[in-house]
This record gives structure tokens, C-alpha cells and sequence, in this order.
């Protein structure tokens, strides 16, 4: 039977069919049910996301100081001063941007953060995931609980509770003193390395709890079957366990990624990206061009449009990574 | 068709309930006026101001509603200018008189309370100081002012000083002095909380560059005699760097949080403690507890109020850095028939009972010239903090100009950022006069 004739005598068949309550017919009803799902969906994003992105895009292309964009308002305060009103001036800003040393000071430790996401806590979730699903550690269920529980606390919580902790009245210092009278506290040469070490503690539990829940996923007979015929646990792994794993590590490896771009709250908290800046991250960079001292709202969106740049950019690098070499299930 | 119409029944409903509910808002007679309200948490009996004024206001006022958003610190800062960039300010703010609130007024969103204030014949009632221009606009009062605000108080723990066997410092060479004796024993000589990049530059800077520079070195900045390449702001920053170099300062300063410090200078870790006149009120009775960093019997003996010692070469003495107060604005955009209502609100936030109020509990001094602040502190058997504070004021001889008071946001976040660099070491005062002087070239090069 040729196509046409099926999708004849179909039409004929859903024009027969019954109507229901709303005068549908199936396929009105199918058509209307998908848009009934997907057109709340579309709609979020395109207004939450999609559009802000674009909008973002073009601020940072003007000069625009803030206030309302179109109206009477810009009309009065344009009296006050005229150099409000908001006009298109190319790139300046991003020019701007990448002549201040505070943005690359501040990608550099985004990059640090990305390395310790990466290279840290998903390789750090992974292995522990690993020693508990292999059974090779007793007490799985308390490692578990207490490895995860940071991840059920409040960044902010997390941020003041390690920002008292280390700062120089604080604990900590109180702590050395106990081993080593007279310790005063000094100011880090590497300020980042505690916010790293908070990052590394917070977040390697989601990432356990991630590969725990895939590797239980994995058949085990088909561990032991490779044990009989003689491989070893790090065979088995390699060959094994961790092809299996593969897609759930490209998608751990996207979102540490993401995260690590819009880190804010915790290092925000912690140390305000301070002192003189230098743990300045590219969210903190772009806030504080917006809302502190002289607003700079231009500056700000030209950063945001680099933080999806490069995102975009490592997103497609891990994808292509994993299309290369992952999957081989 | 029946499941149809009972949900557009239901929807219509709803939309009848939420429009009704704005309607009898409406009819009610209230003016509504929103209110962004500065508290601050650093000082125990901030939280009294809820009962103490706001509730007060209401039960005077029925016919006005505030709906008020209380914030302290930067995020109190960061907030105005998210709503001054959503050109959503609330109708009534609290404000700094230029530096924190720069884009308010520069861009004309504060009413000009001038007319106001002559239109009731308060102009007169407030101290002259009080109603001096504002943001270098003639004629132009932008916020009506607590009073005006030393930026540098030094606090001394005078039981450290007397179990030590030191003297109170008359020079910075007597600080310099201190530093082997106290350290030996685990006590810092002077403690801050700079870990927010303003404390240093307002707190202490300000005063530094008024000794080097003179009373009117912003003048002459702006008049383009001077700039930030020249010698008194070489000197002030030297004067900085060797804060930190000769342990006056430590570094680990830099990560402690503002208002975090005070706890360990009345507990005797350090010998003296920087911040502004504002955190006297920190050091009294929290009334609700009675706890108190220093109870009033304490003050007498272990507490005293002093200006920062003299540096050599500095070529005016016994100066502090000193601005218009904080207080109340308007927004410049208010509904014509909420001004009344704000301006009702705001005289009642500066009134006689208000300022008072704020004596008390050590928050500001009075900008009202009909308060007698030797009789409040009689008849309310005030602590004695409150009269050593009167009397330090008294002693300070000339008034400098405070940077974030009178520089642009442009330039004084370069200047608190150098600051912090001096103070981690990572820069010197060479590359940190010439940040500086970059800065302020390229705002007027603008």
C-alpha cells in the first residue's frame, strides 16, 4: 500500500472518530495537548533565558546608565542629564574589559575553578563512588550521608560558617595555636586556595551521588563474569565500568563546568572577592561592575556575553572529547 | 463545554478577588510609601528602632502605610543601585550625602528637599552644617541629615595600655613603639576590620590624607592645583604602607569582617580599634540583654576616645575626617500625592523625638540644634561612653574632607583597592600613586 492511501484512509478514520468535549478531534487533541506541554516550556525560555541573553548582548554594546529604558522617565532625568540617554557604541566596553587586569585576574581563578571541578570533585565522586558501590569500604550508608551532607546545606551558611572558621580571630588560627603557641595568623599568598578547598568539599557529594546511582545501574554479574576469566579490579574498571560511565561523565564534566563559570554565593560570602580582588571571579567581576561604586551596566553584560562565550566554548570541547573517546560500551 | 466554563468561571473569579483586594487598598484612604531602610546589625540596639520609631510613626500616623525593606552594609549599597537601575527606587531612602550614594544624586534621583525644608521653617532648626550643599550642586539638599560624622574614632583599651605599662600614644612613633611589647605577649597594636574594601580608606585613609594634604585638599584637586602624583598623597600612602610594614597593622586585617573586630579589642587582643563615630554604639548596652562589650563601669576606667596620634610631617594636627551625616531622601519621581505623606515621614525620622532617640542608644549625634545633649544625657542617665564621645568631638580641631565623600566612585574604588594592595604587599605605593592618579585622570579626561 503506497504511503498516500495510509495517510487517506488515517485522515478518513480520524475524521470519522469521535469529538470530544472541546469539538477536537484526535489529531486536534494531539496537536493541542503537545502545545499544551511544550508551549509553556518554549515560553519560560524564551522570556527567562533566551531573551535576557540577547538583551544582555545588546546592552553591552551601548552606553546605557541605568534606569528606565524607554518613557517619561528617561525623558526627565534626561533633562538632568542628557548623557543618560542610551545610544549603540560597539565595543568599547568589551574593549574596556579586556584592558582591566581584575578580568583576567578573575577568569583566571574561574579557570581554577573549573580545574578543581573537574579534576577534583567529579574524579574524588567518582573513586568514592567506586569504594562504596564495590563494597570496599565498611559503613557505606554513614561515608555516603556525610560525604552528601554539605550539598543539603545553604551555600550562604557554608560561606559564613568557613569564612569565621578561617579568618584570623577565628577558629582555626585558635586551633594551630594548640599545636603551635604564638601562631598569628598571616594573609595568604594564594587566597583562592581555601575557596578552592570549600568548592572541592561542598560539591564532591552531588558527583558521588551521581555515579553511585549509575554504577548501581551497571549488571554486576558482568563484573564477575570478567573476574572468572581472570581480570583484575583495575581491568574491570577500565574496560568495564567506566565506558559504561562514560555519558554520565561527560554530563558530570558540563555541569561542573557550568557551575564553575557562574560560581558567586560561595566566594561572595567568603571573601567578597577580596582582599584587593584577588579572588575576583567573572560573576563577582560582573556584579560589582553593576551595583557597586560608579554602575557600570555595559561592562557588566560584556562580561556576562564572555562568561557564555566560554561556556559554550568548554561545553563543546567536553562533548567533542566524549565523542572521540567515550561510549565504547 | 461545562469543564470549560468552570475553569474560566474559576479564573474570573480570582482575577475579581486579587483586583478587589487593590481596590479596597484604594478606597481606604492609606497612602502607601515604600521605604528602603538602612539598619545596622554591627550595633546591638539597632533592633530596637522597629518599636522605637517605625512602630511609633505608625501609631501616629494611621493614615499612612510604610512598607519598609530594612538592609545593612553592601548589600544595602548594591540594592539602590539595582532599583535605581530598574528606575523602581523606593519613595523614600536612607542616603549617603555624596561617595555611597553618588548615582542618586548625580543623576537627580533624590527630590531637592531645599523648598521643603524652607517651606516649614526647618532650614533654620538644623545645624548649618547639616544643610550645606550636597553632591557640589548649589542650593541642593538631597537628604536630610543625622549630623555630621567623624570617620575616625580610635578606640583605646585602656586596661591593656595600664597592664602593659604604656602611655597613651601622643606620636605614631609612640605606636611604633608598642609593637615588640604588645606582640610579645600576643596582642595586636591596632586592630580593623578591612576585609570590606571601604573601612580602610574611610576610616582611616580620610584622616591620613587630611594631615598630609590640608582641610581643603579635595578643593584643590578639583581646581585642578594638585593632583594624586603629588607629594601629600605620596606621603599619605607611605604612611600606609608603613602602618603595615612596622606591625601597627597586621596584614590578616585584610580578612576580617566588618564589625567582627570589636569583640576581640573589649576582650584585650588588641590595644586600640579604628572604625567611625557610628561604632561607639557598639561598645554600650544592648538593653534587651543587658550584655554590653564594655558595662558602663567599664567605660569609666577601661575605654577612652582619642584622634589618631601624630605623623611626622603631617602639616595639619589634631584633624579628623569628617562628612555630612547620613539621613533621610526622597525619590525625585514620587506620585505628587505621596510627598506629603514622605515628607511627613522624613521630618518625623530627623524630629527632635527621632534624633533623641539615636543619642541614646549612641547611633549619631543630633543635627537639631534644639537638642541639648549634656541635658539627654542627664536625664536619661545616659552611659558614660555617650559623654566621652561629646567630649572627643570637642576636641578635634579641623575637619578633612572624607574620600568617598567627596571623590567619585570612579576614583575612590581605585583608591580602596590600592589600599588593600598595600596592605597584602603585593603592590608598592609607587604603582598604587600612579593607579590613583590614572584613575581620576581618566574620570575627568571623561
Amino acid at each position: 500500500m503506497k504511503g498516500t492511501e495510509v495517510s487517506k484512509k488515517r485522515e478518513d478514520r480520524i475524521g470519522q472518530a469521535p469529538k470530544n468535549f472541546l469539538g477536537l478531534s484526535s489529531r486536534g487533541e494531539e496537536v493541542m495537548a503537545y502545545w499544551t506541554f511544550v508551549l509553556p516550556g518554549f515560553l519560560i525560555y524564551l522570556f527567562v533565558m533566551a531573551f535576557p541573553t540577547f538583551f544582555a548582548a545588546f546592552l553591552s554594546l551601548t552606553n546605557y546608565r541605568g534606569g528606565a529604558l524607554f518613557g517619561p522617565k528617561s525623558v526627565i532625568w534626561g533633562n538632568i542629564a542628557p548623557e543618560r540617554k542610551m545610544k549603540i557604541i560597539g565595543f568599547d566596553y568589551y574593549a574596556q574589559m579586556f584592558h582591566d587586569k581584575y578580568f583576567w585576574l578573575a577568569l583566571k581563578n574561574n579557570m581554577w575553578i573549573v580545574f578543581i571541578s573537574v579534576f577534583g570533585q567529579i574524579p574524588l565522586g567518582f573513586i568514592m563512588a567506586y569504594l562504596i558501590f564495590r563494597g570496599m569500604i565498611k559503613g557505606k550508608d554513614f561515608f555516603q550521608t556525610v560525604i552528601y551532607l554539605p550539598c543539603v546545606i545553604s551555600t550562604v551558611v557554608i560561606g559564613r560558617l568557613w569564612g569565621a572558621f578561617t579568618a584570623p580571630n577565628g577558629a582555626l588560627p585558635d586551633l594551630i595555636r594548640l599545636f603551635k603557641p604564638g601562631y598569628v595568623a598571616g594573609n595568604s599568598t594564594h587566597p583562592m586556595i581555601p575557596v578552592l578547598f570549600v568548592i572541592l568539599w561542598m560539591y564532591t557529594g552531588t558527583y558521588l551521588i551521581i555515579f553511585l546511582a549509575n554504577l548501581q545501574k551497571i549488571d554486576t554479574s558482568v563484573i564477575e563474569a570478567a573476574k572468572i576469566d581472570g581480570a583484575t579490579e583495575m581491568q574491570a574498571l577500565r574496560y568495564i565500568i567506566l565506558p559504561a560511565l562514560s555519558g554520565v561523565i561527560v554530563t558530570s564534566a558540563i555541569l561542573a563546568i557550568s557551575g564553575s563559570l557562574k560560581s558567586f554565593d560561595l566566594i561572595y560570602v567568603m571573601t567578597s572577592g577580596g582582599p584587593a580582588k584577588q579572588t575576583y571571579v567573572l560573576s563577582i567581576f560582573m556584579y560589582d561592575s553593576a551595583f557597586k561604586g560608579a554602575p557600570n551596566y555595559p561592562l557588566a553584560n560584556a562580561v556576562s556575553m564572555v562568561m557564555c562565550i566560554i561556556s559554550f566554548t568548554m561545553i563543546g570541547i567536553t562533548k567533542a572529547v566524549e565523542k572521540k573517546f567515550g561510549g565504547r560500551e | 463545554m461545562k469543564k470549560l466554563a468552570m475553569v474560566v468561571l474559576s479564573l474570573v473569579l480570582l482575577c475579581s478577588m486579587v483586583f478587589a483586594q487593590a481596590a479596597a487598598e484604594a478606597n481606604s484612604g492609606k497612602t502607601t510609601i515604600r521605604v528602603l531602610n538602612y539598619i545596622d546589625m554591627s550595633e546591638p540596639n539597632s533592633a530596637n528602632e522597629i518599636a522605637q520609631i517605625w512602630d511609633k510613626f505608625s501609631a501616629e500616623h494611621p493614615e499612612i502605610e510604610v512598607i519598609r525593606e530594612d538592609l545593612f552594609n553592601e548589600p544595602f549599597h548594591q540594592k539602590v543601585e539595582a532599583y535605581a537601575a530598574q528606575g523602581n527606587l523606593p519613595d523614600v531612602m536612607y542616603a549617603w550625602p555624596s561617595g555611597r550614594s553618588e548615582t542618586l544624586h548625580k543623576d537627580g534621583y533624590l527630590y531637592n528637599l531645599k523648598s521643603l525644608l524652607e517651606r516649614d521653617g526647618l532650614d533654620k532648626v538644623y545645624s548649618a552644617t547639616s544643610m550645606a550643599d550636597q553632591a557640589g550642586k548649589v542650593g541642593y539638599v538631597g537628604e536630610l541629615p543625622n549630623g555630621l560624622t567623624a570617620t575616625s574614632m580610635m578606640f583605646v583599651n585602656t586596661k591593656v595600655l595600664r597592664e602593659n605599662g604604656l602611655e597613651m600614644p601622643k606620636t605614631y612613633a609612640d605606636l611604633v613603639a608598642m609593637v615588640p611589647v604588645l606582640n610579645a605577649k600576643g596582642i595586636e597594636v591596632v586592630s580593623m576590620d578591612c576585609k570590606d574594601a571601604w573601612v580602610m580608606q574611610s576610616c582611616l585613609f580620610s584622616l591620613i590624607t587630611g594631615r598630609f594634604g590640608g582641610a581643603d585638599w579635595a578643593d584643590r584637586v578639583f581646581a585642578g592645583e594638585t593632583d594624586f602624583a603629588d607629594e601629600w598623597f605620596v606621603k599619605s600612602l607611605t604612611a600606609v604602607d608603613n602602618l603595615y610594614k612596622d606591625g601597627v597593622i597586621n596584614r590578616n586585617t585584610l580578612s576580617i569582617g566588618y564589625g567582627s573586630g570589636r569583640g576581640d579589642f573589649a576582650n584585650g587582643k588588641s590595644a586600640f580599634y579604628i572604625d567611625g563615630d557610628w561604632a561607639c554604639a557598639s561598645f554600650q548596652t544592648d538593653v534587651t540583654t543587658g550584655q554590653a562589650l564594655f558595662a558602663p563601669e567599664a567605660q569609666k576606667t577601661d575605654i577612652e576616645l582619642i584622634n589618631f596620634p601624630a605623623f611626622d610631617g603631617e602639616v595639619i594636627h589634631e584633624s579628623n575626617s569628617a562628612v555630612v551625616g547620613t539621613g533621610w531622601a526622597i525619590a525625585a519621581d514620587i506620585d505628587a500625592d505621596k510627598l506629603e505623606a514622605a515628607w511627613t515621614l522624613v521630618k518625623f525620622l530627623e524630629s527632635e523625638y527621632a534624633q533623641t532617640w539615636r543619642l541614646t542608644t549612641g547611633a549619631s549625634f543630633p543635627s537639631l540644634t534644639t537638642i541639648d545633649v549634656a541635658k539627654v544625657c542627664e536625664e536619661y542617665n545616659l552611659e558614660p561612653l555617650v559623654a566621652k564621645r561629646s567630649d572627643w568631638y570637642n576636641n578635634i580641631q579641623v575637619a578633612t574632607p572624607v574620600i568617598d565623600g567627596v571623590l567619585p566612585a570612579a576614583v575612590f574604588e581605585v583608591i580602596n583597592t590600592v589600599l588593600q594592595e598595600i596592605g597584602l604587599g603585593s603592590t608598592t605605593v609607587e604603582k598604587g600613586v600612579a593607579d590613583v592618579n590614572a584613575a581620576w585622570h581618566a574620570y575627568i579626561g571623561k
